[in-house]
């Protein structure tokens, strides 16, 4: 492929993440794969270029919460594509990260948790969200499973954030707490509550939280 | 003429409730629990069971609509607080369920104690315009599986006005009951008069939570009054029009209103509303707007279309602290809604979108509620006002301060005489310490606190509560 070309690609691939078109982003990745592109040139100057774009956007005040979520699922649907691909390649491709979130068990409230998981996708990480009123065993097992860096719990009722605790707890009965850093939100949770339950931080809004993994894992942002 | 506004037409009202229709019987409404699907499903209802799916037709929702009650009375334990739905004038409700608490000596926000459960409920007995004490906060220093009953009991044994709660289990409704009955005696229903109703909220977009579902229908069961209160946030867990949100929420709502008739036929049910918009950069949810108050005040219609009590979020902020911010947008969700004729009005006493409690917003929003009232009954053109007399025999010049019906109307509602605003001269104003709104209502917390209980509950019906208390503390933790 001449060099032209390909640079005009990868910009597609870049404008489909920052505008948060999930097809074109779709259709661009799996081009890349039958064009036998570099995928690693294509992840960092293509799509994870156009999800660094938005989230500086975003940090900006230029990019509304809208705009955020639709670069964050559309660099996740690029991802779903690639992923299988650059396993494959020599040495394998590391993500950024793996970050596993959960509205705990009891709990329906889920759109503050989504949006800590698009900032964190708009942030380089990869996340897994297994979504709202979770058991515990079921993030127990994930996590067991998934080996992620980070966990972070969303609890917005007083009779729900025990369950924060419960699952830090039983991290440490199976032996896990020391291989993944949790860190918890939601109404009734707090800096203090989060020392208490021994978890690794706390955040109420999205940016902080994402400033909050990238100090926990030791990046600069 | 009292004064009265509208926020939609006659004509907007019934397009929304066809859209709301349309949306109940094209797209349907999740009801993830099997029972209550097979319930709808006999009742008329299309239902796919894969996918917990009803679709609901407008039959359905008419029938419901003649079975559910006109009106019917929120009791109190002091009967002298009763408060008859649908109302003449807006009364108020004690916002519920904050996280954290303002702390009355040190300003700092804390989390949440049982305490400050009792002392806000001994607060709003002493608030004229308050008639529903929802517990404004749920206390973090008792996390236990009965925390629900203890906040519940902890209202009822420090008012003596209508307690409103929210149940999330089905295991609780033997304890409300009781609760009930201790204060009422048994009865076979508690339809027409009941000293407890509960708050159901339905889940944005377009479900329902099987715990709270299923308790609230045991309840309703004894004809305890359940308030559907839709709070779906337009943009994110609702559409990104007013219009279109307030179209979905009412779908929500009479979804619950069918179920709730089709279980317990003639159960009385509010309609209520708390709808939101959010912070378009962070999502956060955000109370104290001129949108909020625009679709609540539509759903309040909506109520009034169908001929249901209604009660509505209002009163409501998103400041941090009590000051300029908070008291501005506390009118601006208020009056609008009195002006409408908003039955019942939630918001008073929270602060930071409903998440802490500040006692000393418990007065300033009774104050801001008086003065609503005030526009809201308008100017009194009758015979009775009229006085030609007065004018006649002052003449030109002088004054009417000796006239006997200035001395009558002076202590009359014509004039609302304000306790908080400030008033006086500058010189009088320095010579009180330059009091503000927020100093007068602490010198009055200060005074209900260190007064005696108002209306204290009878040692015997004392007695029963704790011994509830304690049964649910032993039962429900296993
Ligand atoms: C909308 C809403 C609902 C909706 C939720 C719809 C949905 N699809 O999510 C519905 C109507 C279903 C609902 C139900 C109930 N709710 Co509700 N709800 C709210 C409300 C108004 C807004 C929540 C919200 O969406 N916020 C917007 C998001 C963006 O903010 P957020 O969730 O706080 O998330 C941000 C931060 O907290 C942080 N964060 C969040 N999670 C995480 C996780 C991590 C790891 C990190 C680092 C950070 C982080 O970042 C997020 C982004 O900035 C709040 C009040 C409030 N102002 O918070 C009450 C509130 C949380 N609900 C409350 C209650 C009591 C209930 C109910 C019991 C019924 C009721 N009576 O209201 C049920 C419970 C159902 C259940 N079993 O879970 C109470 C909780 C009180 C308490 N102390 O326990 C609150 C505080 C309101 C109140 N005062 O009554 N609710």
């Amino acid at each position: 492929m001449q060099d032209l070309v390909k640079d005009a690609f990868i910009d597609k691939m870049r404008m489909a993440v920052l505008e948060g078109e999930e097809d074109e982003a779709v259709t661009m990745a799996k081009k890349a794969i039958d064009e036998g592109m570099d995928l690693v040139t294509v992840m960092n100057e293509g799509f994870l270029a156009g999800i660094r774009e938005a989230g500086e956007l975003y940090a900006a005040g230029d990019y509304y919460l809208p705009e955020l979520v639709c670069s964050a699922d559309a660099m996740k649907a690029a991802l779903a594509v690639l992923d299988p691909e650059m396993r494959k390649l020599p040495g394998g491709v590391k993500s950024s990260g793996k970050i596993i979130l959960a509205t705990v068990k009891g709990d329906i409230h889920d759109i503050g948790k989504t949006i800590v998981g698009a900032m964190m996708t708009a942030s380089g990480y990869e996340v897994i969200d297994l979504g709202a009123d979770v058991d515990n065993s079921v993030v127990i097992q994930s996590v067991i499973a998934q080996e992620p860096l980070i966990l972070g719990l969303s609890a917005l009722l007083t009779t729900t954030m025990n369950e924060q605790k419960h699952i830090i707890d039983s991290l440490i009965e199976n032996g896990f707490r020391s291989k993944v850093k949790v860190i918890v939100g939601g109404a009734p949770a707090s800096h203090e509550w989060a020392r208490k339950i021994g978890a690794d931080g706390y955040s109420d809004n999205a940016m902080d939280a994402v400033r909050l993994v990238n100090g926990l894992l030791g990046r600069t942002d | 003429m009292k004064i009265q506004s509208s926020f939609l037409s006659e004509e907007e009202r019934k397009i929304i409730h066809a859209d709301s229709i349309r949306i109940l019987e094209e797209i349907g409404v999740k009801f993830p629990s099997e029972q209550v699907l097979t319930m709808l499903a006999a009742g008329g209802a299309k239902v796919d069971f894969d996918r917990q799916i009803a679709y609901i037709s407008e039959a359905m929702v008419k029938k419901a609509v003649a079975s559910a009650p006109k009106s019917f009375i929120l009791g109190a334990r002091n009967s002298e607080f009763d408060f008859k739905m649908p109302s003449l004038f807006s009364g108020y409700n004690l916002d519920g369920c904050g996280v954290n608490v303002l702390d009355f000596r040190t300003g700092m926000r804390r989390p949440a104690r049982i305490s400050d459960v009792a002392d806000a409920a001994r607060i709003f007995e002493e608030m004229d315009l308050g008639f529903v004490h929802w517990s404004p906060v749920s206390p973090s220093d008792m996390l236990s599986e009965s925390v629900g009953m203890m906040i519940t009991a902890t209202s009822f044994m420090n008012t003596s006005k209508h307690v409103q709660d929210e149940v999330q289990e089905q295991a609780e409704v033997p304890y409300i009951m009781a609760m009930i009955k201790a204060i009422m005696g048994e009865q076979k229903t508690y339809r027409d008069r009941c000293v407890y109703s509960a708050t159901y909220c339905t889940v944005a977009p377009l479900c329902h939570d099987e715990a709270m579902l299923s308790a609230n229908i045991a309840l309703s069961h004894y004809g305890v009054p359940i308030l559907i209160y839709p709070m779906s946030a337009s943009g994110t867990t609702g559409p990104a029009s007013l219009y279109s949100n307030i179209a979905m929420a009412n779908a929500e709502s009479l979804s619950a209103l069918v179920a709730f008739q089709l279980a317990s036929p003639g159960a009385p049910i509010i309609l209520g509303a708390a709808l939101g918009v959010v912070n378009v950069r962070s999502g956060i949810f955000l109370e104290g707007t001129p949108e909020t108050t625009l679709q609540i005040g539509a759903m309040g219609e909506m109520a009034r279309y169908y001929g249901m009590p209604n009660t509505t979020a209002g009163c409501l902020t998103d400041a941090k602290q009590p000051g300029m911010q908070s008291v501005l947008e506390k009118t601006l969700t208020t009056l609008p809604l009195v002006l409408s004729g908003a039955d019942i009005i939630q918001g008073i006493g929270l602060i930071e979108s409903s998440t802490t409690l500040c006692y000393e917003h418990i007065v300033i929003d009774n104050e801001i509620a008086h003065l609503c009232k005030r526009i809201k009954d308008g100017i009194d053109v009758d015979q009775a006002k009229d006085y030609f007399s007065d004018i006649k025999e002052v003449g030109q010049g002088g004054h009417f301060l000796k006239q006997k019906n200035t001395r009558k109307a002076f202590r009359s509602e014509e004039f609302y005489q304000s306790t908080l605003c400030d008033r006086n001269s500058y010189d009088e104003w320095e010579q009180l310490g330059r009091p503000d709104l927020i100093q007068n209502s602490r010198a009055k917390i200060e005074n209900i606190l260190s007064g005696e209980k108002k209306n204290p509950m009878p040692n015997d019906m004392e007695k029963l509560m704790r011994e509830i208390m304690s049964e649910a503390e032993q039962k429900l933790a296993e």
